[in-house]
C-alpha cells in the first residue's frame, strides 16, 4: 500500500523527522530536555499534549505541567503494514496506548520491547529519541518502554 | 398499520467499478430503488445522502437527478453508524408528516486502477511531506489508521478475556461461507481458520482476513409509510425499531474503550422500540469493518455475556445452518463495503426472502447495526417482513 514510500524524503528511518509548529515549541523544548510536558486545566485536571482546550468549560487556559514518564501498557498492536509512506522504513513497529501515572492516555510508539511479552497493565518508562535522518534530525520525539 | 417501511432496494455493481463519480454511481442506486419499489423519481419528496472515505455524494445529488420539489435534502455522515441514522431520520419526518417517501443513499468510490485497496484507505495524508507539531508526533509514533487502532481494541479484549485469533477467524471463515451465496460479493471462495492464520499481518492481532474488503459502488433504499408500502411492488420490510449512541475519544483512566462500545446503549433502545428482545432475532446483519467488530457487538446486543463473545462464535455458529444467521451475504469481510449500507442492503434481501442460496431459515426479525470511528458511534435497526403491531 505504500509503492511509493521511497520517494518520500522522510521515510527514513524508524522515526521519520518531526518539525515544530509555534504552538508545540514548548512540548519539543521540554522533549530536547528529557521531560514529557502534559497540561493543567485551570480546574486541576491534567490533559494530554495535544489538547488545546479543556472539554467541560472550553478552557484554552492551560498550565504546561511536566509528567513524571511513568506509565502502563493498556493495549498494543504490531504494525507490519505501513499505514503512511513515512513509516516504510520503521515496519515492524509496536504502537501502544498508555495510561500516564497522571491519568491522561496517550497513543506512542513503543520502543525495546518484545512483543511476545508485553502484557497488559505492565509498567512502562518514557524515553526521548531522535526524529529523521542523521544527516537532517528534526525534533526530539517522546516514546515509551517497558521500565 | 403504523411505522415506516423501506419498499425498494437499488445497488450498483460493487468493488473495481472504476471511472464512475460518487454523484453518478448514488444516482443510479437511488433510480434502481425508486423502480424496485414500483415508484417514479417524482414520488421522491425526501433525499439523505452520504458517502463514505471519499465523501464524494453531497446534496447536489439531488439536482442530478431532478429532483426539483423536495421538503426535506440534507447529506448526514455519522461515520459507519449513517445508515441507521439516515433510516431513523426517514421514519421520524414521515411520522411527524413531513415526508412521505424518502430515498436514503450511499456512495464511495476510493478505488483507484494503479493503487492498492489498502492504499485507498492508507495514504490519504501522503499529500503533506512535513511532519509538524504535536500532530507530527502522533504520525511519526505509527497509529495512523484504523487498522492499527481496531487492532489496539482487540489486542485489548484478548488480554482481558482471553479471545483468541482462531476465534476470531471464525467469524471470517463463516462469513465466507455465506458469500458463497451471493453473487455480489468480490471474494467467494472459501477459507478456512488456517487460511485466516496464514494470511499476511496487517496490525498483530489482526491478519489480512480479519479485515474488510474496499469497494467502489452505491446502495440506496426507498423508505415510506407502512401503510403506503402495502400498495407497493415489492414485500414491504418494516422498521420496528431504530437507535443511536455515540460515545467518541473515551480514551482516559478507567475507560472500558475498545472492550464496550455504544452498541451497549444503541441495540438495547432498537430493540426496545421494536418489542422484542435478542432471543426473537433471526437474522443478524452487523457491521463488520473488522472480525472484531462483530463479536464485540454480539457481546454488546447481549446475545452472550461481555467476554463471552470469542467461545460464542466458535464451531461454526455464524455459519450457514448455525444456530445465528450473521452477515449472510458475506458483510464487509467478505462481499462488499458500502460502510453501513452493506448489511442495511443485506437485511432488506433477507427480510424479504430473497436470499437464494444464502436465505436464512426464519427471518421475522432482523437487527441490523452500523459502528462508526474507532468503535465510537453506533446504530441499530430492527426490522421485519411483518407490520409492526400498534402499540
Amino acid at each position: 500500500m505504500s509503492g511509493d514510500a521511497g520517494s518520500s524524503p522522510a521515510a527514513v528511518g524508524a522515526f521519520p523527522r518531526v518539525e515544530r509548529d509555534a504552538a508545540g515549541a514548548g512540548f519539543f523544548d521540554a522533549a530536547a530536555r528529557g521531560e514529557l510536558l502534559l497540561r493543567r486545566a485551570g480546574d486541576g485536571r491534567l490533559l494530554g499534549p495535544q489538547d488545546d482546550a479543556e472539554a467541560r468549560t472550553g478552557s484554552a487556559d492551560l498550565a504546561p505541567v511536566v509528567a513524571s514518564g511513568r506509565a502502563t501498557l493498556v493495549s498494543w498492536a504490531v504494525v507490519h503494514q505501513a499505514p503512511l509512506p513515512w513509516l516504510a522504513g520503521a515496519v515492524p513497529y509496536v504502537c501502544a496506548v498508555v495510561e500516564l501515572a497522571e491519568g491522561p492516555w496517550l497513543t506512542v510508539r513503543l520502543v525495546d520491547a518484545d512483543p511476545g511479552a508485553l502484557a497488559a497493565g505492565q509498567p512502562l518508562r518514557v524515553r526521548f529519541v531522535p526524529s529523521g535522518p542523521p544527516d537532517g534530525p528534526g525534533e526530539t520525539l517522546p516514546v515509551f518502554a517497558p521500565a | 398499520m403504523t411505522g415506516a417501511a423501506i419498499v425498494g432496494l437499488g445497488l450498483t455493481a460493487m468493488g473495481k467499478v472504476y471511472d464512475r463519480s460518487g454523484t453518478s454511481l448514488a444516482a443510479e442506486a437511488v433510480r434502481a430503488a425508486v423502480g424496485d419499489a414500483g415508484l417514479e423519481l417524482s414520488d421522491l419528496d425526501g433525499l439523505l445522502a452520504s458517502s463514505g472515505v471519499t465523501q464524494s455524494v453531497g446534496i447536489t445529488l439531488a439536482g442530478s437527478l431532478g429532483l426539483t420539489e423536495l421538503g426535506l435534502l440534507a447529506q448526514v455522515n455519522s461515520f459507519g453508524a449513517t445508515a441507521g441514522v439516515l433510516v431513523a431520520q426517514a421514519a421520524q419526518a414521515i411520522a411527524a408528516g413531513t415526508a412521505s417517501a424518502v430515498a436514503c443513499v450511499f456512495a464511495d468510490n476510493p478505488l483507484t486502477p494503479r493503487s492498492s485497496a489498502g492504499a485507498a484507505y492508507g495514504t490519504s495524508r501522503s499529500v503533506a511531506q512535513t511532519l509538524r507539531g504535536t500532530a507530527g508526533w502522533s504520525l511519526a509514533s505509527g497509529a495512523t489508521n484504523p487498522n492499527i487502532f481496531y487492532a489496539m481494541c482487540a489486542r485489548r479484549h484478548m488480554e482481558r478475556f482471553g479471545t483468541t485469533s482462531e476465534q476470531l477467524a471464525e467469524v471470517a471463515v463463516a462469513q465466507r461461507a455465506w458469500a458463497a451465496g451471493n453473487p455480489l460479493a468480490q471474494f467467494r471462495e472459501p477459507i478456512t481458520v488456517a487460511d485466516h492464520q496464514a494470511s499476511r499481518w496487517i496490525a498483530d492481532p489482526l491478519h489480512l482476513l480479519d479485515c474488510c474488503v474496499v469497494s467502489n459502488g452505491a446502495v440506496a433504499v426507498v423508505v415510506t409509510a407502512a401503510e403506503r408500502a402495502a400498495d407497493l411492488a415489492r414485500p414491504a420490510v418494516h422498521v420496528w425499531g431504530h437507535g443511536q449512541a455515540h460515545a467518541p475519544r473515551r480514551m482516559h483512566a478507567g475507560s472500558e474503550w475498545g472492550v464496550v462500545t455504544p452498541a451497549a446503549r444503541s441495540g438495547p433502545a432498537a430493540l426496545r422500540m421494536a418489542g422484542v428482545g435478542v432471543d426473537d432475532v433471526d437474522v443478524c446483519e452487523l457491521y463488520d469493518c473488522y472480525t472484531y467488530t462483530v463479536l464485540v457487538t454480539l457481546e454488546d446486543y447481549g446475545f452472550c455475556a461481555k467476554g463471552e463473545g470469542g467461545e460464542f462464535v466458535r464451531d461454526g455458529r455464524l455459519a450457514p445452518g448455525g444456530e445465528l444467521a450473521c452477515n449472510t451475504g458475506g458483510g464487509q469481510l467478505s462481499s462488499y463495503y458500502m460502510w453501513g449500507f452493506t448489511p442495511l442492503s443485506e437485511a432488506v434481501i433477507q427480510a424479504r426472502g430473497d436470499g437464494g442460496a444464502r436465505q436464512a431459515p426464519r427471518n421475522d426479525v432482523v437487527l441490523v447495526s452500523g459502528n462508526g470511528g474507532l468503535l465510537e458511534h453506533h446504530s441499530t435497526l430492527v426490522l421485519s417482513p411483518h407490520a409492526k403491531a400498534a402499540s
